[in-house]
Parts: structure tokens; C-alpha cells; sequence
């Protein structure tokens, strides 16, 4: 998307140029390269907000933290076996040390449990939406770090003037576009706002300089029509949204809406792709971490092998020590120098571990483990899948067996106009034979006999229709079509 | 933690509460984040609170739930305040509860009115807490600010 204040296609000449110092203007939407490079380190982003995520679907009630009253964000257990978000247990013992359940007494920190990972789990697996206003992202929580942090265009950073303590969108966020905290007056409404308000002041609430949409005849901002046409006009042509995933859909918007909402296959397929990249960055992630990691711990382990002599030596024969430890004193200042910095990186990272053999093979068991829930996602791709193609054969046979049934009906009823044709005939050759009266024809006057016969002939036929047509009752007559 | 701790607790709250209230509790208004009015009836056959209803006014500081929220009943040409010997006539309500110290952040908006109802539901008694007069005449401070000597623990 393009700067807030990019004014778009249809804009006529400007009456004033803005007041205050314009930021320039790019027109061409971020690449993910940029975005990337915009990324600032972690301190220059807003906290994520857990109480204002909005979650999607219910949310278990016990997975609700009991003071904040939203799914717990990095939970702690007291010992008491009372669950509380870590903030917000923190901030009630600052009033009273006792748990505001039951009241037990609590050692704040000191007495703090783990939960179980089941519990975490449960938590990672809910699904949430974007907190950043302009952003529609969905995602399990788990990956919502991950996203706000690195990925979202809409997460505040910053603002890149120094002097400037605001945050603002990432995406706004650049040197070049200046501090946008600023104030000037809109050129159409000549309301004051700064940069930062002013794509939403367009879009939403200026009513200056406005121009009816020739497809909808909707009064938009002039500058907006652009914009209008391109994303919100409903008489406006418009492709599928999972067009990228193959959907051939393309049409007047609000047709395209209703083929979106009635539910358009390649959504699946798109989520698929979606899934495959977060989960390729993951693994890439994670690879690029243990290579630094395998080439730490090798050049930990070669110093390591290098010191052992030494140390033996001189645990050994206690009296040559002071002989060797000029030759130690060199050395050891020489290996810890190149040994120091990837050791002590190494244990920022991760201060817990014994050994760097253990920590690889935790890395290990995390790769494994998401591989594992990659293979599961798939899987559950592929049930759902196949649950729509049953859904759809299922329709097919209903009308298969629909067509089967009117069939059977036709088949009863050729069955009676034969019978009929024959016994016509044959009241016929037995007129002409015993010389009685030559227009019997089709009436039902013929005798008895031979009409019982026919129908329970046809009783017969029919039942064997009905089989399919499971329809009843009706066995005595023929149906009409 | 951030400053709109409390107003989140409270919409949370609020979409509970416009949802559904137990029976005899009645939110009256919740315009903001800081003043919630709300009726209570006693539902037995209590003698004291028959027929009537009676108006609550909670009034939440930042630091809410942390902090308990200041709760008192409102006069009301309609709607009087109980008779009850914790509730002074100007209608600051002396609970345990809604004290620094018997406060705790699980409470909530709805459960502090299940309490005074509760409160109301066990009392036989028909007067007002001793001193009522004094207090009354004689108090300046808000509710929070008052040194509630807690008479017994099971109201
Ligand atoms: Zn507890
Ligand atoms: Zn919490
Ligand atoms: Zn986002
Ligand atoms: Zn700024
Ligand atoms: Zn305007
Ligand atoms: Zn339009
Ligand atoms: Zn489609």
C-alpha cells in the first residue's frame, strides 16, 4: 500500500500545496525485501498487546486468566495450584502477597510453578487476529509473535525522527518520509490532522473535494476514486481473492464477494500455500540457527580438546606446574581469546544447558516436533479435502439415484400402454373370432380376467420401480408422469 | 502494564454483563470506564427489602481490578438505601469485601452485587450501624479513604 498521503489516480491539481514539509512520496507498494529492512530491532516496536488480541471462535473459560479475564499470557501456576497471567499476578501481590483466590500466602517469584505444557499448547493453538488496526491477519497465537514482531506492515514502530517519541506504522516508518506526527490542514475539509491520520481521515471521515463513481454512483473522495474502484466499488470488476492460488473468478465485485463468501475452493489451497511458507520460514529459521550453533560449539570444542593436556599434566605431577604455567599462562591466553566470544555468545543464548551436545539435541527435538505438526497440519489439509469431495459425490448420487427412480417410473408406465396395446389386440382377435362386438377397444369393459391379470402384472413391475423411486401405495395404477 | 488495564477488564466485563445477569441484578448504566450504575433486588421474602430496588453506583480507579472498584448505594426518590446495620444512610457500604485488604482481583462487578444481595438476603436486623448519625453528618471522605473497622467476618 502506498504512504498514507500518496494522493491517487483522479486527483486533480491540489488548490494549496500542504503547508508543513512534505515527506516524498513513493508510489510503488513495499517489496518484502524493504519491509525486511524495516524491520528495527526489537526495543523500537510496541510491546504486543496480549489483553487487546481478539481471539477467533470461544475460548475455553479454563484457559481465562481470572484478573484480566483474557487467555493467559505467559501463565504461571502459584502454589496453591491457582493460575494467573505473570503480570498480572505480579501486579496484585504488589498489594497484598497472598493469592487472590484463595488467600494463601505467596513468596512472590520465588514460589512460581510452570504449567503444564499441555495447558501452553492449548494456549498456542488458539486462533487470533492481528491487534494492528488496518490489519486482517489470522494466525494461531503461537505465530503471532512472529508476525506483530517481524512481518506485520501495521505493527507501530518508532517514529524515525529521534527527536520524536510517537510510534507509527511500520510500513509509514521511514527515514525518508520524515516525522509523520506532524500537523497540517487538509487540503479538502481544511481540518487539521497529521500524516499519520490522514489516510484513515480520507478514507473514512473527510467530506471535502468528493466525485461520483461512475459504476456506483457512490460519492467518494476524488483522489479515493482510484482506490474506490480498485478495492470497495461492488460494480466494479474484481478477481477472486485466492485468484494467486488458481481461481478463475473474475467479475463485477459484488458477484466475486458472493462466490468468496458461498465458499470458493481455492481458499483451501491458498491457506495450504500460506501454511507451506510460514512453516518453510520456520525450518530456515531454525537451520540457520543451528548452523551458528554447530559452528559455536565446534569452536568450543577444539580449545576445549587443546586445554585437557595441560590440565592433566598438571593435576598429575603436582611439581611441574610452576614449570609449565608460563607455557599454560601463553596458551590458555591464547585459546581463550578465540574461545571467549563464542562461548560466552553461547551461553546468552541459552544459559540452561549443560553441554552445547545437549542444547543441539534439544534443537533437534524441536525440529522434529514441528516437523511432526507440519506432517499433521497436511494431514488435516488432506481430511478436508477429501470430507469436500465426499460432500460433493454425495449431491451426485442423490441425483443419480433421483434419475434412476424416474426411470423406474417410465419403465411402469411403457409396461402398462404394451399391456394395454396387447390386451387391445387380443380383445380384438377374439372379437373377430367369436364375431361379438367389434369396438371393445381400450375400454375397461373387457372381461375380468384378463384385467386382473394385467394388473397384477403390473403390481409386479411396479414394485420393482419402487425399489428405486421409493415411492408407495400406488401399486393399482400406473403413474402419471 | 499499560494504563488501559482496567478499561479492557471492564468492556470484558461489560459484554458479560449486557448478556446476561443473575436474577434481581440489573445494569442500569455503563456510559464509560469509570461509572457503572446498577439495581439490586432481594429476591426472598425478606420482610426489611420486600418490593423494593435499590440503586449502586460502582466507580473504578485505574488500577482496577487490582485495586477494588468504590462502591456505594445512591438515594433515589425511588430507590432508597437498605436498611442494614453496615450501610450507613448516606449509603457507604462498610464490607469487608470492597476494603483494601479484603478486596482481591478475581472479584468482579457482578459478584460484588451478589454479595450485598447476599448481604441484604441474611440481615434481620432493621438499623443502621452504630454512630450512623455522626458519620453522616460529619464525613467528608470517599469511601476508599474511610478506615472500616470490620465488625465480623460473615457479612
Ligand atoms: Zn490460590
Ligand atoms: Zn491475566
Ligand atoms: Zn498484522
Ligand atoms: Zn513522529
Ligand atoms: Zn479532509
Ligand atoms: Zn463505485
Ligand atoms: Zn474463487
Amino acid at each position: 500500500m502506498p504512504p498514507p498521503n500518496t494522493p491517487e489516480g483522479g486527483v486533480t491539481a491540489p488548490t494549496s500545496p500542504p503547508a508543513s514539509p512534505t515527506p516524498s512520496q513513493p508510489t510503488s507498494p513495499l517489496t518484502r525485501s524493504e519491509i525486511a529492512e524495516l524491520s528495527l530491532p526489537k526495543s523500537s516496536i510496541l510491546e504486543l498487546d496480549y489483553q487487546s488480541i481478539e481471539y477467533i471462535g470461544p475460548v475455553d473459560e479454563t484457559l481465562l486468566c481470572p484478573i484480566c479475564r483474557t487467555p493467559f499470557h505467559s501463565p504461571i501456576t502459584t502454589p496453591c495450584g491457582h493460575t494467573f497471567c505473570a503480570g498480572c499476578i505480579n501486579r496484585a501481590l504488589e498489594l497484598q502477597s497472598v493469592c487472590p483466590i484463595d488467600r494463601q500466602p505467596i513468596n512472590k517469584t520465588r514460589d512460581y510453578c510452570r504449567l503444564p505444557l499441555i495447558v501452553k499448547d492449548q494456549l498456542d493453538r488458539l486462533k487470533v487476529k492481528c491487534p494492528n488496526k488496518g490489519c486482517d491477519h489470522e494466525c494461531l497465537r503461537e505465530h503471532l509473535e512472529g508476525h506483530y514482531g517481524r512481518r506485520c506492515e501495521f505493527t507501530p514502530v518508532r517514529c524515525p525522527e529521534s527527536s520524536c517519541t510517537k510510534y507509527i506504522a511500520r510500513r509509514d516508518a521511514k527515514a525518508e518520509n520524515g516525522c509523520l506526527h506532524q500537523e497540517f490542514t487538509c487540503r479538502f475539509c481544511e481540518k487539521v490532522l497529521t500524516w499519520e491520520e490522514c489516510d484513515d481521515h480520507y478514507d473514512y471521515s473527510c467530506n471535502g473535494a468528493t466525485a461520483r463513481c461512475e459504476e456506483c454512483g457512490k460519492q467518494v473522495m476524488r483522489h479515493r476514486l482510484g482506490k474506490h474502484l480498485s478495492q470497495d466499488c461492488p460494480e466494479a470488476e474484481a478477481r477472486c481473492k485466492w485468484h494467486a492460488a488458481g481461481c478463475k473468478v473474475a467479475d463485477k465485485r459484488r458477484v466475486v464477494q458472493e462466490h468468496e463468501h458461498s465458499g470458493c475452493t481455492f481458499e483451501v489451497i491458498s491457506r495450504l500455500i500460506d501454511q507451506r511458507a510460514e512453516d518453510r520460514e520456520m525450518i530456515n529459521d531454525l537451520t540457520g540457527r543451528l548452523a551458528r550453533l554447530e559452528a559455536a560449539s565446534s569452536r568450543r570444542r577444539r580449545p576445549r580438546e587443546r586445554r585437557e593436556p595441560h590440565n592433566e599434566s598438571s593435576l598429575i605431577n603436582g611439581s611441574p606446574l610452576n614449570l609449565l604455567s608460563t607455557e599454560a599462562t601463553g596458551a590458555s591466553n591464547l585459546t581463550r581469546n578465540d574461545d571467549m566470544s563464542p562461548s560466552s555468545g553461547f551461553a546468552d543464548d541459552d544459559g540452561a544447558w549443560a553441554s552445547p551436545e545437549d542444547y543441539m539435541l534439544a534443537q533437534f527435538e524441536r525440529i522434529e516436533g514441528q516437523l511432526e505438526g507440519i506432517r499433521k497440519k497436511m494431514m488435516e489439509m488432506d481430511a478436508h479435502q477429501s470430507l469436500g469431495l465426499l460432500q460433493t459425490t454425495a449431491r451426485v448420487n442423490e441425483q443419480l439415484a433421483e434419475l434412476g427412480s424416474k426411470v423406474g417410473v417410465l419403465n411402469m408406465h411403457t409396461t402398462w400402454l404394451m399391456n394395454m396395446q396387447r390386451q387391445s389386440h387380443t380383445q380384438q382377435r377374439t372379437a373377430s373370432t367369436s364375431t361379438g362386438p367389434p369396438s371393445a377397444g381400450i375400454s375397461h369393459a373387457g372381461d375380468t380376467s384378463t384385467t386382473r391379470a394385467v394388473s397384477s402384472e403390473t403390481g409386479v413391475r411396479y414394485q420393482a420401480g419402487s425399489r428405486r423411486s421409493s415411492s408407495d401405495g400406488r401399486g393399482e395404477h400406473p403413474p402419471r408422469l | 502494564m499499560s494504563t488501559q488495564f482496567a478499561a479492557k477488564r471492564l468492556s470484558k466485563e461489560l459484554s458479560k454483563i449486557s448478556s446476561s445477569l443473575p436474577p434481581g441484578i440489573e445494569l442500569v448504566s455503563a456510559d464509560n470506564f469509570e461509572e457503572w450504575l446498577l439495581d439490586i433486588r432481594v429476591l426472598d421474602n425478606n420482610p426489611l427489602y420486600q418490593n423494593q430496588t435499590y440503586r449502586l453506583k460502582f466507580r473504578f480507579g485505574s488500577s482496577y481490578p487490582i485495586e477494588p472498584p468504590e462502591v456505594v448505594f445512591v438515594k433515589l426518590p425511588d430507590r432508597p438505601i437498605p436498611m442494614h446495620p453496615h450501610i450507613y444512610s448516606n449509603g457507604i457500604i462498610c464490607l469487608d469485601l470492597l476494603g483494601q485488604q479484603g478486596w482481591s482481583p478475581v472479584q468482579n462487578v457482578e459478584s460484588v452485587c451478589m454479595s450485598l444481595q447476599s448481604m441484604l438476603t441474611g440481615n434481620s436486623k432493621n438499623e443502621r450501624p452504630p454512630g450512623d448519625e455522626e458519620f453522616v453528618r460529619g464525613n467528608r471522605l470517599r469511601p476508599k479513604d474511610i478506615e472500616f473497622y470490620y465488625h465480623d467476618n460473615d457479612v
